[in-house]
């Protein structure tokens, strides 16, 4: 088995698969780092699948169905990418995130209740993700990498698609932009809070960086996501809240005051403990459940392919 | 009497209007109605490949129901119309793909998706030669996606019908869907209000079907080659011995004489709601609220379009 | 009995199919997919796969991407208002080429 210093020592871009002898603290690292992402892939989905239905014409219902079909595609990749450290199956992975012992983003925690509220998690959650998934291109778990190549091919409509939204409600009437500019103020730290606390805070920071799997800290991701969409938000007509403080520095960048934000409110979402949060995963835990059976029934003498066994030889 | 000219939609009759407006409104509201109960399966699908199927055929259907409604832009109806700002009583179609599904009623996915996708075919079979260009040329496009949902609901169905809880599961699904299923070949009504200026002696204000020439006129006119009844029939000669096969009953397989294939729809099977009459069970009622809801909660005036007109 | 072979030239790259070898089990398999398909061309590692276990469907079968419009999933489908993150702006070309070759066929 390659020892951690050996590890650390070849940690680059893509640079261990299946075929190496992982030590457990890194196998178990990446486990973690990469069933967060792909819960977070269902639960963002299951946040916004009402709006399907909800969409305001046929082309938007369209766009809204395959965003959150693709996002269910991202989970498929990014689930697999996790089973192939060997540390958990899916099925373990799906049925801890429905018990509510698997972890998964802040944001999408809380409840999505109107249309104005969409873009906020599909234009800027979506940005958020992206700006970090860009990164994750390069991590060092080489199915997890396979997994982001795909994912960021997909993601462009998913952010373009939310940016459209987000347009369409800033340019529309008067109570659309209200309800729009009232529903980003909320939003706005919580979308803050989705890069995570500051890097000295972060318990797994360290680690993560050290043996590859992570490419930028909090901090780094933070502050180029806050480049970027700053910009869009107020081209959009967004005013920026005053609270949490956003410094903006000589060149241009920006940089937020970490204790403006609600920490607290964070960490008790971290444990899963937060009660919107709650709700919608006892919601897709009671859907998870309701079709059990029919997992069961294709399970049940399912042969692993075609029942040949590709050893023998015939 | 010679088959009308449909090329040119500024020149049509009354009568060769009301027949076209008939029929496409009919396959427009079932593909939209259908779509928006398939996409109750995202993200509770039994697993995330099923997930993903599912939610392709919902879209498939949402976009043929998007070529249908598009067709009636000649007559200018726009979306707002047909759509977001129609009455709900004035949707026109069966009740089969308006009922809601039971939480994990999987059983009840495949076979209705089944049950629409065979009818389905065999409309589309009967429009492939239509009068109408505009419909002829639609046809072949949504023939091809179609044959996958079938497919793809004939393989769930011979799964789950092999182990004891899916052929449970799957005969309780045919007992409740099987009725409206059948309402795909009943006639339409006509809109609101049009029974009023004819000297029908059942016109009050029930929007009942009446039996009325519009049926007979779309024939007549070459819009579709083949009958309700006609279709009717084709499909129980298809559907009955096929689920017979899975060790399903059918309920009332309106099997008649001693033919092996002769089939007839008679009134006793029928449901009390056939929607095609504009009479929908509740269920339809909130399907129509929620899909509404942030058009109305927003005010909106015009659905958003993404992509270009249809050509 | 017949294996099909794929070959990843580098770490990280992914395994992209390059041929086939008669073998009568895996380990003979690999061991001739080694010599008959690796020892030219880059090679950091090889997969094989026995032939029967691979299933197909094919254009004939299915109209993949579907036949009628679904522009909505592309990001060329919308048009939003300044500088875009540079990661969409990737996301977006990369669509635009899968496109292109979509429509080549």
């Amino acid at each position: 088995m390659m020892d951690l210093g050996t590890v650390k020592e070849r940690a680059g871009p893509r640079e261990f698969s299946p075929a190496d002898d992982l030590p457990r603290e890194y196998r178990e690292a990446a486990t973690r780092m990469i069933e967060f992402h792909a819960n977070s892939e269902i639960m963002g989905a299951y946040l916004e699948r009402p709006f399907i239905r909800q969409s305001p014409s046929i082309d938007r219902k369209l766009a809204f169905s395959a965003k959150v079909q693709d996002e269910i595609g991202h989970g498929q990749l990014l689930y697999r990418a996790a089973e192939s450290l060997g540390v958990k199956t899916r099925e373990e992975m799906l049925d801890d995130l429905a018990n509510g012992d698997g972890k998964f983003l802040n944001c999408f925690h809380y409840p999505l209740e109107s249309w104005v509220e969409v873009p906020m998690i599909s234009f800027f959650v979506d940005g958020a993700a992206m700006r970090r998934q860009a990164t994750l291109r390069r991590t060092s778990w080489e199915p997890y990498a396979h997994a982001m190549d795909k994912v960021c091919f997909e993601e462009g409509f998913h952010v373009k698609h939310g940016e459209d939204i987000l347009k369409e409600l800033m340019t529309g009437s008067r109570k659309e932009q209200q309800m729009t500019q009232e529903a980003f103020e909320e939003w706005w730290p919580r979308i803050i809070q989705f890069f995570g606390p500051t890097d000295d805070k972060s318990t797994h920071h360290d680690f993560a960086s050290s043996v590859g799997l992570k490419q930028q800290s909090n901090d780094d991701l933070r502050n180029a996501f806050l480049d970027q969409y700053i910009p869009k938000a107020r081209k959009y007509g967004l005013e920026i809240p005053d609270e949490p403080r956003i410094r903006e520095r000589d060149d241009g960048t920006y940089a937020v005051e970490e204790d403006d934000l609600d920490w607290d409110e964070f960490f008790t979402i971290a444990k899963n403990e937060y009660e919107p949060g709650l709700g919608q995963i006892n919601g897709r835990k009671h859907a998870q459940e309701a079709v059990d059976w029919v997992r069961e029934t294709i399970e049940r003498d399912t042969p692993a392919a075609s029942g040949h066994e590709p050893q023998a030889a015939d | 009497m010679t088959t009308p000219d449909f090329s040119d939609p500024e020149n049509l009759t009354a009568r060769e209007r009301q027949a076209l407006e008939c029929l496409i409104k009919r396959l427009a509201d079932d593909e939209f109605v259908l779509a928006e109960r398939y996409t109750e399966w995202q993200v509770r699908a039994p697993t995330l490949e099923s997930d993903l199927a599912l939610a392709n055929n919902a879209q498939d259907e949402l976009g043929h129901a998007r070529l249908w409604y598009d067709v009636l832009g000649d007559h200018g109806y726009t979306e707002r119309e047909l759509v977001y700002e129609r009455d709900p009583a004035e949707f026109r179609h069966s009740t089969i793909v308006e009922l809601p599904f039971e939480e994990g009623d999987w059983a009840d996915a495949v076979l209705r998706s089944y049950l629409c996708d065979v009818a389905e075919e065999l409309r589309l079979e009967a429009l492939e030669a239509s009068s109408s260009p505009k419909i002829a040329n639609r046809v072949a496009k949504i023939q091809q996606e179609e044959s996958y949902h079938r497919e793809h609901a004939q393989n769930w169905l011979e799964r789950l019908a092999e182990g004891e809880e899916g052929h449970e599961r799957l005969q309780a699904a045919l007992d409740r869907l099987f009725p409206h299923a059948l309402t795909i070949f009943e006639p339409c009504a006509p809109p609101h209000g049009e029974n009023a200026n004819k000297t029908n002696e059942t016109s009050d204000d029930e929007p009942r079907a009446t039996g009325s020439d519009v049926e007979a006129d779309i024939v007549d006119f070459g819009l579709r080659t083949a009958t309700l009844e006609e279709l009717g029939e084709e499909w129980l000669a298809i559907v009955v011995p096929y689920l017979e096969s899975l060790d399903l009953d059918v309920p009332e397989s309106g099997q008649t004489g001693d033919g092996e294939f002769e089939f007839e729809v008679t009134q006793e099977m029928l449901p009390d709601e056939r929607g095609r009459d504009g009479i929908h069970t509740d269920a339809w009622v909130d399907l129509y609220d929620d899909f509404t809801h942030t058009y109305r909660e927003l005010g909106r005036s015009e659905p958003t379009k993404i992509m270009e007109t249809p050509e | 009995m017949i294996w099909e072979v794929f070959r990843q030239a580098k770490t990280g790259e992914y395994h992209t199919h390059c041929g086939n070898v008669h073998a009568p089990d895996r380990e003979m398999a690999k061991q001739f997919a080694a010599i008959q398909h690796g020892r030219r061309k880059p090679t950091n590692s090889l997969w094989v796969v026995p032939r029967e276990e691979i299933g197909e469907i094919g254009s004939d079968e299915v109209a993949f991407g579907g036949t009628t419009d679904k522009s909505y999933r592309w990001a060329t489908a919308y048009n939003t208002t300044g500088t875009d993150a540079r990661e969409v702006v990737e996301s977006e070309d990369e669509q635009v080429t899968a496109e292109k070759q979509r429509g080549d066929d």
